[in-house]
């Protein structure tokens, strides 16, 4: 009996816990100024050699199809270090929707307190299929971020809108609502990069790569969770590259 | 030992008072006796009298629509157990109308999914669907929020509710689902029998001997919905080409299949059926006896219940009937504290 009610309270207790992580998805950059035992992660939206910021106007690639980005944003979330394939730091409350319109969104810093030893980083793109069912979230997950879709429950994993000359589309635009957390049509992707973090490491997630990939004449809107929309997400998870692991281990 | 026995009467206090907590849930919400628990998480979302004053006056607040005309109350009113009474599809901005019939509220804190087709996974996330629909408010979270930003009104509301004024979607949509949550319908003529604080009429009695004879399967008591997908023999409008579930799911076998409504309110909840082809009580207990000798296809996807048409005499239909407005809760649909909040909106009127 005592035991069954012990675990009653500590299952409360912890459901409290997981509620109130998950309700304050706040990120660490917005909630703390960065501090010297933070491991520095750089996100940062690319396309081939250029970073795609989108300001007052669309980022423009001048590349052969006249490429134009005019919303490129995603989700990375459970930021996880491993060690040795085991894993020895995960971020608390890990949402973090990186926006190309808002450069202080490609910048994170992750706690490192007991100073972790690592050799790779490991997180998902996309929000899991646990907090899609969990109701209303804040911070990076507040609904008013353009992120979830309002018709049939879910986050928008990754949101890519622009033009390009391959599009059939009138005014040439395309549109990639990618999500979907019920399987089998679950598009949240998990993705292992090697890192050491004794300096501030950098991932690039390539648009041209990505756009490069798509068969744009067929497949040039994507606003529901579908077979298609998961091959695709499969493809943006590809289409990250690390271009600095955090220097000499 | 001593130490034990006070640790363990310690671990029974807070047990207790957690259960009693979660009974009653602070403000305005209480689990009717015999009732299951609740699939709404309240401790993701605690309840309080001020969150749930701003979730009120959100709900009949037009402010949440693109042209300021259109509330949640618009297509939910109380009088009609917060459904549109007498309109068989939603209406919304510019005149547009839906394709669906707006489904009574509640109970809805024993509900999982939403929508007619469940397509909406959360009570929380379920006021995103009318405010986004372009045939409903036509608006989006973000634009409600910054219209909010700028009025007097909310910003007070949301400092009250949530001890500083920030307005955010996470706190407008807790804050209407709490709203949501109090329409708890337990108070009908049905529930004092069952309670055994009144009797049946002879003609209720035997109507309820029918309904748990062929009703109650999918409008399971005390909710009287069993909360699942059922296809209820209705043949498609083609001038609407609603394939109910399946457009959710992809899945051929939710083809025609829509979310068992509640019973309770019937009364006053008319038109009936998710697209309100039925305008009265009659015609739908006419539809469950002919399902299948009027030439009507029968979809692979049937309920089983309904392979054959249910059989009810006239007089068993009148029997069934007078059950059915014993479902009637006038508690319900008079409580002063679910209308048009007068006191909050008007709060600085001095005349």
């Amino acid at each position: 009996m005592t035991r069954i009610k012990t675990g009653f309270l500590l299952a409360c207790s912890l459901a409290f816990h997981v509620t109130c992580s998950a309700a304050f998805g706040q990120t660490f950059a917005q909630a703390h100024s960065v501090n010297a035992k933070d491991i520095r992660l750089s996100i940062i939206p690319t396309f081939g050699a250029n970073t795609v910021v989108i300001g007052d106007s669309a980022f423009q690639a001048n590349d052969a199809h006249h490429t134009h980005i005019d919303v490129l944003k995603f989700y990375i979330s459970r930021i996880q270090f491993v060690q040795n394939g085991v894993v020895v730091l995960e971020e608390a409350r890990s949402f973090h929707l990186i926006d190309a319109a808002v450069q202080a969104t490609f910048h994170l810093a992750i706690p490192n307190k007991g100073g972790a030893r690592f050799d790779a980083v490991r997180f998902h793109l996309g929000i899991d299929s646990l907090t899609s069912v969990s109701g209303a979230m804040g911070g990076d997950l507040d609904p008013t971020k353009g992120m979830y879709w309002t018709w049939q429950s879910g986050y928008i994993n990754v949101k890519c809108e622009g033009k390009s000359e391959r599009s059939p589309a009138r005014n040439k635009e395309f549109q990639y609502h990618l999500g979907g957390y019920k399987p089998p049509l679950s598009a949240l992707q998990t993705l292992t990069f090697p890192a050491s973090g004794n300096e501030a490491m950098t991932i690039q997630f390539d648009v041209e790569t990505f756009l490069s990939k798509i068969d744009m004449a067929t497949h040039h809107r994507f606003m529901s969770p579908s077979v298609d929309a998961v091959r695709l997400s499969g493809v943006a998870a590809e289409s990250f590259r690390v271009v600095n692991s955090g220097g000499v281990k | 030992m001593k130490m034990k026995v006070l640790l363990l009467l310690g671990l029974f206090a807070i047990s207790i008072a957690a259960v009693a907590f979660r009974a009653s849930n602070g403000k305005g919400f209480s689990v009717p006796k015999g009732w299951k628990k609740p699939a709404y998480n309240f401790q993701q979302n605690p309840l309080s009298k001020q969150k749930i004053e701003l979730g009120r006056a959100l709900f009949y607040d037009p402010i949440l629509s693109r042209d300021g005309m259109v509330s949640c109350a618009s297509c939910h009113s109380q009088y009609s157990a917060f459904t549109h009474g007498d309109h068989a599809l939603s209406h919304g901005i510019h005149d547009s109308i839906g394709t669906r019939n707006a489904p009574a509220l509640m109970n809805l804190a024993w509900q999982r999914v939403f929508m007619r087709d469940g397509a909406i996974n959360h009570l929380d996330m379920q006021a995103l669907a009318p405010i986004s629909n372009p045939a409903e408010m036509g608006e989006s979270i973000t634009h409600v929020v910054a219209k909010m930003q700028a009025t007097t009104l909310y910003p007070r509301l949301f400092a009250a509710a949530f001890g500083d004024s920030a307005i955010t979607g996470e706190r407008t949509l807790k804050a209407i689902a709490q709203f949501m949550l109090i329409l708890v319908s337990s108070n009908a003529k049905y529930d004092s029998v069952t309670r055994k604080q009144a009797v049946f009429s002879e003609q209720e009695r035997k109507g309820y001997v029918l309904f748990k004879k062929h009703c109650s399967t999918c409008h399971t008591e005390p909710l009287f919905t069993n909360n699942q997908f059922m296809n209820n023999g209705l043949p498609v409008d083609s001038t609407i080409q609603d394939l109910g579930r399946f457009g959710v799911t992809q899945n051929p076998d939710d083809s025609l299949k829509f979310a068992v409504p509640t019973l309770r309110n019937i009364e006053f909840s008319y038109p009936y059926m998710h697209d309100g082809r039925f305008k009265r009580l009659p015609d739908v207990l006419n539809h469950y006896t002919a399902i299948g000798l009027q030439n009507r296809t029968k979809s692979h996807t049937l309920a089983k219940e309904l392979q054959t048409p249910i059989a009810l005499s006239s007089n068993d239909k009148v029997d069934l009937t007078a059950f059915l407005l014993t479902l009637t809760d006038r508690g319900f649909l008079f409580n002063p504290t679910f209308s048009f909040p007068r006191n909050i909106v008007f709060e600085t009127a001095k005349d």
